[in-house]
């Protein structure tokens, strides 16, 4: 589903050249459930961002879906984002101006979707994700918890091959973050392929695998050995 | 289309739209009446005059001293023979005014003396036989003044010509089922038989309160014979007007001295005389211009402030737009559409306004309606103007890169 190869990001300036992603290699499998860890500054956002072509890489290959991604003109992007891609964001990035209903709708506008139909997906993602009944109240009207389902209903609602999730629950307080995490884990177990960036080892301990990032590089959860025991004592402590 | 959910985001942001869109209305409202004033000044400036302008120049003559009418009669003739002698000149003849001078004679014309209510209005001319010839006239029915009957006139003296010459626009108002000549027409002093009719001459005065009869005239046998003086109407050949204007003037003095001739305006050329006819006109139609453009150029520098504004408020929603799978012609489309929906709300209620405005000019300054067509430019020239002035912001947004959604500023 997805695989990147040796990529690398590199940041330059006229004296400096900042390597966010060096020699860089994953490959999630369809359905898997990938949280990708690491301290701050290590890359994990770098990887997100380009691995849903909010940014283009230096180097390397990057295969989303079987498409190596380098080549594609930015229509091109912005249409494998739209079909292809379920961003779910830590600050949740409703747009304010729109209920919402508008809100989920705005993906299915722009892949040209007839109304019927984008009504139907849209009342189907808030039901998926209970909110059904807010679907005339605008964001600033809603909890944390609530707005991070309206933009995971809106991530879902165009049927993605992909959910990549920045930090889903980052803003949220444990009992909320909970919620949406076992919603994230319930549309896993219905077959999405979800890649969550985090640094909360409790998270992390729930994936399906785990990718450590540090200095741009992925290196054995081992190399990080504070992470790594507060992974084991989350999976320990875990119910399931 | 985008419309439902832009104008979802439009009424959240009220207080914008509503400047912009009434800042828009207000603009057509004026523009729309600027430019038919433009329109209605420009029409009038170009109105014909039916002479031969381009060889035409005028002499205001005045007499030092008071001499008599006969004295004063004998001098013109005099004058009349000297002009004619210059060099270039074709004909010469004299008159108490002229199209385009601004005021003169002015009467009422009836069909019956015991008539209450005048037929037409008209400006006089006071001629002699040359009149026609000199200023170019066509003669479409009639014949011209023959020497004889051209008499001398005082201002003292009752209007009563045996004979007159008329232009057809008067002609047709007085006679519209057949010849006017031979027929007769009663001025303030008397009965004149008419014996010809000329195609076009306009009035003295290009003002409002003559355009009921702004090609309506008659033309009097009569040298206006007054120590005032009266003008000099000069025909030259082709290319000469210039050099004859100058010889002219010369000649005039070494005739006779005692005479003023001003400064500014004892010679004009009719190029001259048209100017400055339509000073004021052409005056009103450059500040009706300015303050089009002004209006226009306030509006459209509203327009990309507030977009500009917007677009660096909105910068993060424009990167999640473009995460979700906006490409960027669907920002610059966006920013576009809601610029339309504002122009198009402001367009319906300045044209309201257009028309409310120009309902009040025409019962106030006695102004004619708003043709629609003047409305329909004004709508078109608005919303080009918003679509216009929201570009650069809206490919500014455009650019606005995916990743600006994962900024947590």
């Amino acid at each position: 589903m997805l695989k990147m190869t040796h990529l690398s990001k590199v940041y330059r300036t006229e004296v400096v050249e900042t390597y966010a992603l060096r020699d860089f290699n994953i490959n999630v499998n369809e359905g898997e459930f990938v949280a990708v860890t690491g301290p701050s500054g290590s890359g994990k956002t770098t990887f997100l961002t380009i691995a849903g072509l909010l940014e283009t890489f230096t180097g390397g290959q990057y295969h989303l879906d079987g498409v190596e991604v380098s080549n594609l003109n930015d229509n091109e992007r912005s249409r494998i984002r739209n079909e292809k891609i379920g961003f779910i964001f830590q600050a949740f990035n409703l747009i304010p101006d729109l209920n919402v209903f508008d809100n989920v709708e705005v993906p299915l506008r722009y892949r040209g979707m007839k109304a019927p139909e984008r009504k139907q997906r849209i009342m189907d993602a808030l039901e998926r994700v209970g909110l059904a009944s807010r679907a005339k109240h605008y964001p600033a009207e809603l909890s944390g918890g609530q707005q991070q389902r309206v933009a995971i209903a809106r991530a879902l609602a165009g049927s993605p091959r992909l959910l990549l999730a920045d930090e889903p629950t980052g803003n949220l307080d444990t009992q909320m973050a909970r919620g949406v995490m076992e919603l994230l884990e319930e549309i896993h177990r219905e077959g999405a392929t979800i890649v969550m960036v985090t640094h909360d080892p409790e998270l992390a301990a729930r994936a399906q695998r785990n990718v450590h990032i540090i200095d741009g590089q992925v290196v054995d959860l081992a190399e990080d050995p504070r992470f790594h025991h507060a992974v084991h004592a989350a999976r320990a402590n875990s119910p399931a | 289309m985008q419309i439902k959910p832009i104008l979802a985001a439009l009424r959240r942001h009220k207080a914008g739209t509503l400047l912009i869109a009434m800042q828009i209305a207000l603009t057509l409202a004026i523009v729309c009446n600027a430019l038919f004033i433009i329109q209605e000044r420009l029409a009038h400036l170009s109105e014909p005059t039916g002479i031969d302008e381009a060889n035409i120049f005028v002499v205001k003559n005045e007499w030092v001293g008071a001499p008599d009418t006969i004295k004063v009669d004998a001098m013109m003739r005099e004058d009349l023979q000297v002009l004619r002698q210059v060099p270039g000149v074709q004909d010469v003849t004299p008159s108490n005014s002229y199209p385009l001078r601004g005021n003169g004679w002015d009467d009422a014309v009836k069909l019956n003396p015991e008539q209450l209510q005048d037929t037409s209005g008209a400006t006089i001319y006071f001629a002699d036989e040359h009149f026609i010839d000199t200023l170019g006239l066509k003669l479409t029915a009639g014949r011209n003044f023959r020497a004889e009957e051209i008499g001398r006139m005082d201002m003292r003296y009752k209007l009563a010509p045996p004979v007159v010459i008329i232009t057809k626009a008067l002609a047709d108002k007085l006679f519209p089922d057949g010849n006017a000549v031979g027929k007769t027409i009663y001025l303030i002093g008397g009965p004149g038989t008419v014996v010809g009719v000329v195609d076009l001459l306009q009035a003295q005065s290009v003002d409002r309160w003559a355009s009921g009869f702004a090609y309506r005239s008659v033309i009097i046998p009569e040298r206006l014979a007054m120590s005032l003086g009266s003008f000099y109407i000069v025909r030259t050949k082709p290319g000469q007007r210039d050099a004859a204007m100058r010889a002219a003037y010369t000649a005039l003095f070494a005739h006779n001295p005692r005479r003023v001739i001003n400064d500014d305006d004892g010679m004009l050329s009719f190029t001259e005389v048209r100017s400055r006819a339509y000073e004021r006109d052409r005056g009103m139609a450059i500040l009706m211009g300015v303050i089009s453009v002004v209006l226009l150029a306030i509006t459209a520098a509203g327009i990309v402030g507030l977009t500009s504004f917007w677009v660096g408020q909105r910068r993060k929603q424009i990167g999640v737009r473009r995460a979700l799978g906006a490409t960027r012609d669907d920002i610059l489309r966006y920013f576009m559409t809601e610029n339309l929906l504002i122009s198009f709300g402001g367009v319906l209620l300045g044209a309201f306004l257009a028309i409310a405005i120009n309902l009040w000019l025409v019962t106030r300054f006695e102004m004619h309606r708003l043709s629609m067509v003047y409305l329909l430019i004004g709508v078109v020239i608005l919303l080009l103007l918003g679509q216009g002035a929201v570009l650069a912001p809206a490919m500014r947004a455009s650019r606005v890169p995916p990743v600006e959604a994962t900024r947590s500023v």
